[in-house]
């Protein structure tokens, strides 16, 4: 037993409460915006090169000429702050910052100045990402999953002197998300110590929100499978700076070895966003269709198997990589199998809305549009996931639209479902309902236009990471080159569109209704504190009776049941 | 202003015990890269380690296996003691950081011996993978003796029997430190 302590002091000055905080709440908004700025920068090097592929040769506005090294870069550096500058704050350590301790009812995480000390790593990692466009020779362009002997050879801008050589375009990268590991590995292990340690009274592992037990399994796979690719980078990082023979099969060493150690951390990555995405869905369904989680238990069982499983499926990334076709058969199996899980979470959102009154809020248009994208997503998946078509789609933009059919709902639809469904919780303020359907109806359908034509691009052979491709007589045909300007033209207005999400937050910061303790209706403990929550949450703090789920109950006259009060309920 | 007062946890392992056994976790997974990696590269290869290349010290890097070992026992005794004598927990403490400085010091000097003898990161695949995992090791051996120094200069300021838990953190990482090197030396040195 730890001795009772009473929650510390609301600090007062400007600095200790906005940035050097360690407030839980102020580090997960910190992180989200960080976030939207990496997405700004993202986004905006997704526009230049997608302009490029639709109007080759052509001066881009607000950026100029593009050349072949630029645009490897400009890839490279997409995907990487994509996954990992985007994805990792907006879903893993904003959402689980903000969520945890308030969703398990506590004052704060377990380590709160580690939390800080981990947003401000983030901070620089950002800032060496973004720096690395700056050094001699630009920001590195050999793709963001690093392979050598490509990374390993220097071949962009190796300058002899040891200083140049460290912060020339592989190092800095390799830099920068490293940086970004030891962030999330402090922000982990908080959120497994909190989430384990620090539930109220009453909190037991299956009265738990399911998008809590999501970002705990998460964090498990991230800091299981994160261990073999820093030994993989730290290699790769001696092969540029002192010069070793790790990945040069010139000289004895295996450049097929890091895409093992790549892979085996990067497939689990995927569930490591996907999952606190799927939670957020499994918090906003059951709310707005007035129904328990169907198969909460199983889905949580699930899962886990799936955690499990995502560690032994990493090669499916390198059939066409020289790996012995019986072990290319056991992770087409390890693929397909993995794939039951996921459908059994997808199962049960459809069943929790089966027959519920559903409510057309906008985090549930927003859910609602996640669910859909992905189907298309993980369909196209499940035919990659058999090594026979793979082999034939792999590298084209067959791939390239399939993942972003998984991704992009993952990130944004994720974190927009999110926002829209917690804003009036840690704002106090309401965001305004008829921009919110004209922000989604505009990023729901530009994302499809530039995407899908991008699967028939991909069957007709056009390759990725290729920024000129005048010289393969198969792409340059019609409809091929006018499904380039089309997919251009819708991510040009999906990113336009999301001025109207600023705008909105902006407005509703200022002016927005102010937003009552629980607007909608909802179970889970953060519902129950006050919005914005003081300092220290909870006052007097929860003891939790019920699950999360316990909407229409039939002997509860309202139709929800928060988890802290304390009427019986009988089950039959 | 809030003046609720947390209800008290019970808790199994306390939260600095636990964070620090999720970060040997961690810890673990990436040792397990780099063996597996120096592994499977030592499989395809013939002459191994390559015939140009110096044989290491197994004798010397044996006994220093041992002092390292003492030192973890050393700390075991210190957290062993901690409760009811702090001034020998202290001095268990003193003698385990000072065993695994010698440690430090003895490979150190193996190092410029071998790079004496023509052993370089860049003279084969197998001194870039004796520099790299022994040295990630000698990391992890100087992260853990600047815990032991923090351990040993918060005590002065606070005895331990105070916080209990930051000594018993501080050595779960001592042992992973010192459990991992047998591995490390059978797979490196013998082969
Ligand atoms: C804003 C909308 C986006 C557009 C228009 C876009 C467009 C593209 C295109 C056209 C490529 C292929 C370029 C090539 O191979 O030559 C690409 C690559 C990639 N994108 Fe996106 N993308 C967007 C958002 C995202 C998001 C949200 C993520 C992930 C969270 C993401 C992750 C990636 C990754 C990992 C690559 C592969 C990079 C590489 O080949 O090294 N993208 N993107």
């Amino acid at each position: 037993m730890e001795t009772p302590h009473s929650t510390t002091h609301a600090p007062q000055g400007f600095w200790t409460k906005y940035l050097f905080s360690t407030d839980h709440k102020t580090i997960g908004i910190q992180y989200m915006i960080t976030g939207l700025f990496m997405a700004a920068v993202g986004g905006f090097l997704a526009y230049v090169f997608r302009y490029n592929l639709a109007f080759p040769g052509e001066s881009i506005p607000l950026f100029g000429q593009l050349d072949a090294m630029h645009y490897n870069a400009f890839v490279t550096n997409h995907g990487m702050i994509m996954v990992l500058f985007v994805g990792m704050p907006f879903l893993v350590s904003g959402l689980g910052n903000l969520l945890i301790p308030l969703m398990i009812g506590t004052d704060d995480m377990a380590f709160p100045t580690l939390n800080m000390m981990s947003f401000w790593i983030f901070l620089v990692s950002c800032l060496v990402m973004v720096a690395a466009f700056f050094v001699p020779g630009g920001a590195f362009g050999g793709g963001w999953t690093l392979y050598p002997p490509l990374s390993a050879s220097g071949y962009v801008n190796r300058n002899p002197a040891f200083w140049s050589t460290f912060f020339s375009a592989t190092p800095m990268f390799i830099l920068g998300v490293a940086l970004e590991f030891v962030s999330m590995l402090m922000g982990g292990i908080n959120f497994l110590v909190t989430t384990i340690n620090k539930r109220a009274e009453g909190m037991t592992p299956f009265k738990i929100p399911l998008i809590v037990w999501f970002l705990n399994i998460a964090t498990l796979d991230f800091m299981v499978s994160v261990g073999p690719l820093v030994a993989g980078a730290v290699m790769l990082l001696l092969d540029n700076v002192v010069g070793t023979g790790f990945y040069d099969p010139a000289r004895g060493g295996d450049p097929v070895l890091f895409q093992h150690l790549f892979w085996f951390f990067g497939h689990p990555e995927v569930y490591v966003l996907l999952l606190p995405a799927l939670g957020v869905m499994g918090e906003i369904i059951p709310v707005f269709s007035r129904k328990p989680l169907f198969a909460y238990r199983t889905i949580i069982y699930l899962s886990l198997i799936a955690a499990v499983l995502s560690v032994v499926v990493w090669a499916h990334h390198q059939f066409i990589a020289g790996i012995d076709p019986r072990m290319a058969t056991f992770f087409s199996i390890g693929t397909i199998i993995i794939s039951i899980p996921f459908a059994g979470v997808f199962l049960s959102f459809m069943a929790t809305l089966w027959g519920g009154s559903i409510r057309f809020t906008m985090p549930m248009i927003w859910a609602l549009g996640f669910i859909g994208l992905f189907l298309i997503g993980g369909l196209t998946g499940l035919y990659l996931g058999s090594s026979t078509f793979d082999i034939y789609a792999h590298d084209t933009y067959f791939v390239v639209a399939h993942f972003h059919y998984t991704m992009f709902p993952v990130v944004f639809f994720g974190f927009f479902s999110a926002v829209y469904f917690w804003f009036p919780k840690f704002t106090g303020k309401h965001l305004n309902h008829t921009l919110g359907m004209i922000h989604f109806w505009l990023t729901f359908i530009p994302f499809n236009v530039t995407f899908f034509v991008l699967f028939f691009n991909g069957l007709a052979g056009q390759h990725r990471r290729v920024n000129e491709y005048s010289s393969f007589s198969n792409i340059m045909k019609e409809p091929y080159i006018t499904f380039e300007k089309i997919s251009t033209i819708g991510a040009i207005v999906l990113m336009v569109s999301q001025f109207i999400f600023l705008y909105n937050l902006f407005i509703s910061l200022r002016k927005g209704r102010k937003a009552e303790k629980n607007p909608w209706d909802s179970n889970t403990l953060e519902w129950q504190a006050d919005s914005p929550p003081v300092h220290g949450n909870f006052n007097p703090y929860p003891v939790v009776y019920h699950g999360p789920y316990e909407y229409s109950h039939p002997s509860s006259e309202q139709d929800f049941v928060p988890q802290d009060n304390p009427i019986v309920l009988k089950t039959n | 202003m809030n003046t609720a007062i947390l209800p008290a946890q019970r808790k199994l392992i306390p939260d600095a015990v636990l964070g620090m056994l999720f970060l040997v976790s961690a810890e673990i997974m990436f040792f397990s890269g780099l063996i597996s990696a120096y592994i499977i590269n030592r499989s395809g290869v013939v002459d191994w380690p390559p015939l140009n290349q110096p044989r290491l010290p197994i004798l010397m890097t044996g006994i220093n296996t041992f002092v390292l070992a003492l030192s973890g026992v050393f700390m075991a005794l210190a957290v062993k003691k901690s409760a009811g004598a702090p001034r020998s927990a202290e001095n268990w403490l003193k003698a385990s950081a000072l065993l695994g400085l010698t440690f430090l010091l003895v490979q150190g000097t193996e190092w410029s011996n071998m790079l004496a003898a023509g052993m370089h990161t860049n003279s084969s695949v197998f001194g870039a993978f004796f520099y790299t995992i022994i040295g990630a090791h000698g990391v992890h051996v100087v992260a853990g003796l600047l815990m032991l120094i923090y351990a040993l200069i918060k005590n002065r300021m606070e005895p331990v029997g105070q916080n209990p838990n930051r000594l018993v953190a501080i050595s779960v990482y001592w042992y992973f430190v010192v459990a991992v090197w047998p591995v490390l030396y059978v797979l490196v040195y013998f082969n």
